[in-house]
This record gives C-alpha cells, sequence and structure tokens, in this order.
C-alpha cells in the first residue's frame, strides 16, 4: 500500500472502532471489539513502522501529515503498548460493577475513549505540523481525562480534575511555545501557511531567531514536560495513575507520556541548531532529567501503594530518558532504546498489578506479600517487571540505562552521572524490598485462587521474553531504526 | 475609526476585564466578564486582517464569537445552577489583594516585553504584553480560588491572553490548526464543566482545596 494511504488508515481505523464502539449495545460486545480490534490496530501499526522504517519519509496532506524514522519508531511504541493493553483490558474488566466490572454505558464510554485515545496519539506521531501536534497533545489530554473516572468515586474525581487543569494549563503554555517558534521563523519569509511545518524548519534551522527560538523551546519544554511527567512538573501523575483502570494506567505510562516528550524530541533539533549547536537545550533536558531521577527515587522509597510506586517510576524512566537525550550521541540511542524498554516492562508491571489488586481487593503493598505463590503467571509478572523496571541484569533496561551512563562518562559530566546511580541505587533498595516480599513474604491475607488463561501467561511470558531477549542481542533492524531515529534527533553520532 | 484605535480599544478592554474579574465575587458575574472578555479577542483578527484574508478573519471571529461568548456562558451558567454556588468565599489572596496582584502583573508583563526584543508586529507594541499579563492572571486565579468553576474560568483567561499573544506574534497561523485549537478549547471546558458538576454531585460542594486525599 501506499505510504500516504497507511497513513490515512491508521488515523481512520481507531476514530471508525471508536464509533462503532459507541453503537454497540453490551458489555461483552464493546469489550470484544476492544481486545480484537485494539489488537488488530496494533498489529497494523507496527507492522506499518516496519514498513515506514525500511522505506524512505512520507508525507500525506499536502506536507501536514509526514512519517520518519523518529515517528516510525514510536509508532511501533504505540502498537505495542496499545494492542497488549487492549488484549489485558479483557481480562481486567470481567466480573462484577463491585469489582471493577463494567456496565454498558461504561463499556461504552471506555471503548469510544480508549479508541480515540489511539487516534489522537496517531495524530501527534504523524503530524508534520507544530499546531496540529498541539492540537493532537491536548485532544489526548482530553479524551483520556474520563478513562481515569470510569469508576466515579471521590478519588478518581480528585485525580480527573487535577489530571484536567494540570494538564490542559501546562500544554497550553507549549502553545505559546509554537507560537512563538512561528515568530523565529519570521527571517525565513515562509507562507504562513508553511510556517510551523517541521520539515520546513528543520531544513533551515540554523536561519531561525535564536531569541525566539530559545524562548519557544523553553515554554515548550514546561508544556509538554508537564504532560510528560518530568519532575518538578509531575504532580498530576502519580493521582491519575494510581486512580486510571490499570489498562489505562498501561497506556498512560507506557506510551503516552512518551507521546509529549516526543514533542519536545521534535522541537530539540530546531532548538539547538539556532543556538548553534552549544547543547543549550541539551543542558535543560540533562537538569530535568537529573531531577526527575531524583525526585522520584525520594518517593519511591516511602511508597507503599503498588500503583503509585509505578507512576513515580515512570517520572524516573522518563528521566532517564530525558538525560540520554540531552547527553547527545550514544545517549541518544540509549534513550530511545529505553523507551522501547520502558514501554514494554512498565504495562507489564501495570497489568499484573491491577489484576493482583483485583485478587485482593487492595493496591496495599504489604498486602501482597506471598502473591506470587496465590497467582503464578501474576505474580511471576510483578516481580519480573519490578526487576525489570530496577534496572537488574540482563533484563534490557539495565543494559539501556548502562549505555546512558557509558554516554555520561564520555561527555565527562562526572556529577551527573554519580547524581544518577545515586538515584537508581535508592530505587534498586527500595523495590528489592518489596519484590522479596511479593515472592517470598508470609502471607498476610488470603485470596481466591484464579483460574490461569492463555492469554494471561502469553502477555507475561512476551513481555518478560522480550526484555530478556533485548538485554542480550540488540536484533541489526532494531539498531538500524534506533540510530535512523537519532539521526533525526541530531547530536554527535 | 482607524486600525490602530480599534486594536488600542479593544486591549483597554482586555484589562478592565482581567481587573472586573479578580475583584469580583459573584460567580455568575465573573462568568459574564469572561464571555465579553472572549469576544473581545475573539474580534482582533478582524480588527488586525480586515484588508486581506477577509474570509479567514471572519470565520476565525465568528466561531470565537460563538465558543466564548456563547456556548461558555451558558454552559457554565448551567453548572453554577445545577451545583448551587453562588459566590466565591474567603479565597486564599482576597479580591482587593487579587485586583493589585492583576495591576502588577501588567507592569510585569510590561517589563518582560521589553527585555524581549520580540519582532515588531501589526498590532503594535501593546498586544504582547496585554496578552502576556491576561495570562499571568488566568494563572493566578487558578491557584488563588477556590471553587472549581473559578479555574474553568482561569483557565479561558489563559487562553484568551494565549489567543491574543498569538494573533499580535504571528497573525498567520493556518486556520485548520486554529479551528483546532478553537475546538480544543471548547471541548476541554465541556469536559471540565462536567467533572465540576460530577464533583459537586460527589461531594455536594465544588471547592478544589477539599480535594486532598491522594498524598505522597
Amino acid at each position: 500500500m501506499e505510504a500516504g494511504a497507511l497513513i490515512w488508515v491508521l488515523l481512520g481505523l481507531p476514530t471508525l472502532f471508536a464509533g462503532l464502539c459507541l453503537a454497540l449495545r453490551s458489555t461483552r460486545q464493546v469489550l470484544i471489539l476492544v481486545s480484537v480490534g485494539g489488537a488488530a490496530w496494533g498489529m497494523l501499526a507496527g507492522v506499518a513502522a516496519c514498513t515506514f522504517l525500511a522505506t524512505a519519509p512520507a508525507a500525506a496532506a499536502r506536507g501536514w501529515l509526514h512519517v520518519d524514522a523518529l515517528s516510525a519508531y514510536h509508532l511501533l511504541l504505540l502498537g505495542l503498548v496499545q494492542g497488549a493493553s487492549s488484549v489485558y483490558a479483557w481480562g481486567h474488566f470481567q466480573g462484577d460493577a463491585a469489582n471493577e466490572g463494567l456496565t454498558a454505558g461504561q463499556a461504552r464510554r471506555f471503548g469510544g475513549l480508549w479508541f480515540g485515545a489511539a487516534a489522537a496519539m496517531s495524530l501527534v506521531l504523524f503530524s508534520n505540523n507544530l499546531g496540529l501536534m498541539w492540537v493532537g497533545i491536548e485532544a489526548t489530554t482530553l479524551l483520556t481525562a474520563f478513562l481515569i473516572c470510569l469508576h466515579v468515586s471521590p478519588l478518581s474525581l480528585e485525580a480527573t480534575w487535577k489530571y484536567l487543569v494540570v494538564c490542559s494549563v501546562g500544554v497550553a503554555f507549549a502553545f505559546v511555545g509554537t507560537l512563538l517558534v512561528g515568530a523565529s521563523a519570521q527571517p525565513l519569509g515562509l507562507d504562513p501557511s508553511e510556517m510551523l511545518l517541521w520539515t520546513r524548519l528543520r531544513a533551515s534551522a540554523p536561519h531561525l531567531a535564536a531569541g525566539s527560538m530559545k524562548l519557544a523551546f523553553l515554554f515548550m519544554l514546561v508544556g509538554y514536560g508537564t504532560k510528560a511527567g518530568l519532575a518538578p512538573l509531575h504532580s498530576w501523575l502519580p493521582d491519575a495513575h494510581s486512580q486510571a483502570p490499570a489498562p489505562v494506567s498501561a497506556l498512560f505510562s507506557g506510551f503516552m507520556l512518551n507521546a509529549a516528550f516526543y514533542c519536545i524530541l521534535r522541537v530539540l533539533p530546531l532548538a539547538e541548531a539556532a543556538t548553534g549547536d552549544r547543547g543549550w537545550a541539551r543542558d535543560l533536558l540533562i537538569g530535568f532529567g537529573v531531577v526527575s531521577i531524583l525526585v522520584a527515587a525520594a518517593f519511591i522509597a516511602f511508597q507503599r501503594d503498588g500503583k503509585r510506586l509505578l507512576a513515580y517510576s515512570s517520572v524516573e524512566h522518563l528521566g532517564v530518558i530525558a538525560l540520554g537525550v540531552g547527553l547527545g550521541g550514544v545517549g541518544t540511542v540509549a534513550a530511545l532504546w529505553h523507551t522501547l524498554n520502558h514501554a514494554i516492562a512498565k504495562p507489564l508491571a501495570f497489568f499484573a498489578v491491577g489484576r493482583l489488586g483485583k485478587l485482593y481487593g487492595t493496591r496495599d503493598l504489604g498486602a501482597l506479600a506471598g502473591a506470587a505463590r496465590r497467582s503464578v503467571c501474576w505474580g511471576a509478572g510483578f516481580c519480573g517487571g519490578l526487576l525489570a523496571l530496577m534496572g537488574v541484569a540482563p533484563f534490557a533496561i539495565f543494559m539501556s540505562e548502562f549505555q546512558v551512563l557509558r554516554a555520561a562518562a564520555a561527555a565527562r559530566t562526572f556529577g551527573v552521572m554519580a547524581l544518577f546511580l545515586i538515584g537508581t541505587a535508592i530505587v534498586f533498595v527500595c523495590v528489592l524490598r518489596h519484590v522479596i516480599r511479593t515472592a517470598w513474604g508470609e502471607e498476610i491475607s488470603a485470596a481466591a485462587p484464579e483460574p490461569v488463561r492463555m492469554v494471561d501467561v502469553g502477555l507475561v511470558g512476551g513481555a518478560l521474553l522480550c526484555l530478556l531477549v533485548l538485554g542480550v542481542w540488540l536484533p541489526a533492524p532494531l539498531a538500524n531504526a534506533l540510530s535512523a531515529a537519532a539521526h533525526v534527533i541530531g547530536g554527535q553520532p | 475609526m482607524s486600525q490602530g484605535a480599534g486594536v488600542e480599544a479593544v486591549l483597554a478592554l482586555l484589562v478592565i476585564t482581567d481587573l472586573l474579574f479578580l475583584g469580583s465575587s459573584r460567580l455568575r458575574s465573573c462568568v459574564r466578564v469572561v464571555a465579553m472578555q472572549g469576544i473581545m479577542v475573539s474580534v482582533l483578527p478582524l480588527l488586525l486582517h480586515g484588508g486581506e484574508g477577509v474570509a479567514r478573519a471572519w470565520v476565525l471571529t465568528a466561531g470565537g464569537v460563538a465558543v466564548k461568548g456563547m456556548v461558555f456562558p451558558l454552559v457554565l451558567l448551567r453548572v453554577l445552577r445545577e451545583a448551587g454556588v453562588r459566590r466565591e468565599v474567603e479565597p486564599f489572596v482576597g479580591h482587593t489583594l487579587s485586583v493589585l496582584v492583576g495591576a502588577s502583573a501588567l507592569v510585569f508583563a510590561l517589563w518582560v516585553e521589553m527585555q524581549l526584543h520580540l519582532p515588531a508586529t501589526a498590532a503594535g507594541p501593546l498586544a504582547v504584553p496585554v496578552g502576556l499579563a491576561t495570562m499571568l492572571i488566568g494563572l493566578f486565579v487558578i491557584v488563588s480560588r477556590r471553587k472549581a468553576i473559578t479555574q474553568v474560568l482561569g483557565y479561558i483567561v489563559v487562553e484568551n491572553g494565549i489567543y491574543a499573544v498569538g494573533v499580535a506574534l504571528v497573525g498567520g497561523v493556518p486556520l485548520l490548526v486554529e479551528l483546532g485549537v478553537l475546538l480544543d478549547v471548547f471541548v476541554a471546558v465541556f469536559i471540565m464543566s462536567i467533572a465540576a458538576y460530577h464533583i459537586s454531585r460527589e461531594f455536594d460542594h465544588i471547592d478544589v482545596d477539599q480535594l486532598d486525599r491522594l498524598r505522597g
């Protein structure tokens, strides 16, 4: 199929599914459509991403939509996370309304917003126009807000409200940044309809007005950084992640944060080229990255709620990604690889804690002691996911974090290196405690045993296998994709 | 009336509505003031680009007036009725002091504008600082007031400020993007109103400072 048409199919299909979900009558029908349609769309996105990676950059809609290696790589991640979460959602929403089951109305709302969010996130990845990209990010906020309070309760409403206000206002700042990019492009004398096109700006980035571009990058870093959960702008994140149903948390953590960070990655080369490639913008990213790692480590140390722990872990990993990109060179490749590893490990951990939480009726990590013996499948998923997330070798996250460390050493930023090591060491020790307790701890509350289903085993086994294999062997096509995507972001190879 | 005088009159009205909004404790009049302000900023493209691209300016103005001047007040007044609240009682910063903060925001914005050396625009030297001050005032309202509805109003004021800055700075953002932004703002306010309505049902109040059970 022609690349342009493929873009339209990828955008149109989830929109169509969203409409279909609203028209279905029963919970069961909606959940079937979500799991089958979501998995099919995820696979299609994966195949499309591989096609885009193998061919030259493609465009559609008179250059407004555009795919290059960076967006294709992120599309692969989106397909992975959305597909896996859709499959998981089927099992998670089984049961009665008291135990996270769905009424028909709630199911319709879930299906519509779920596919709507997929369409909005794809729009972010495909849009070549920075304004359209902003519209996509804001749309993801609005579409996902009511996924948090799918089960209306005081706590979930509180989380929804904070998410809406903090992210909307934060992302509004990113729009000021977008306008300032337009102002900095005035020396180029572009036609207004082409003024915000990324490809045009990138081609003549050294001629952008440096002052306006600096200001634009600051606004966009703060705006999109709020949505990406970089500390100290992360205040909405633990609340939203802990109150949302597990499939939604997995999507938030596995990809939505990265979608916002992707926007920063798009502006970074513009800002760097306009300010003369002196690392002005990259240093800001290093700062945000280190602060995120340390702040997250401090909160993880005293966390008892399983989902909040995972939420803070997302802040930490986004920090690692920002740090890697900020360091440049090997760091950029490592950061992109880390994004993939995190997108596999974090949804796995959220799936497991969601199902264990349903089984035990609580997400308190103390009460989950010994859960790995009660539910072998999800217990293994939980412990494996946490071990991977805290950076145990030979899981892939260890390897990508090690590469970031190497980049820090190569850049001779030893202070940054030390702070990074301190942060990850704190996380390692504190999370290890929970893993040991869940695997071998004495049981406090007994839960009814659950039948093991093949789908669950497939999800857990597949994710753990991927993390292990990627940790010891990086396939050549993936390595090529990583370096091509890193090339788009720029910086010394 | 010349083009410049028209723009300056609108900018002056923007400042006045900012201060009125800060000084008023009755939520219904706050909604009306913000609606007025929405209409004011929506007229800006028409005043600035009356000559070329008239159709585009008319579309933007009509869309802005319809959404900000008519739909928002209708939705918000309805939520106020359903939730049964009338006044912003005991804001964290008193109303008189808030007006002073607003005036300082304007001074600060003028100072920032002088430091920035932004390219000269058709809207004259005042549009960017007034837009910036409006943004700051919206932010201040979001953090200093208790009622969920006032936070929504603050968000609309931030958006109005951004709109003024945008019209002044670049003028010609593609129409499709402008309309997308307008749609997003519309949906955002709509969704926030629904959330505020749910909050009033679940808690019997819409005091967001009492939403503090999620911690750590």
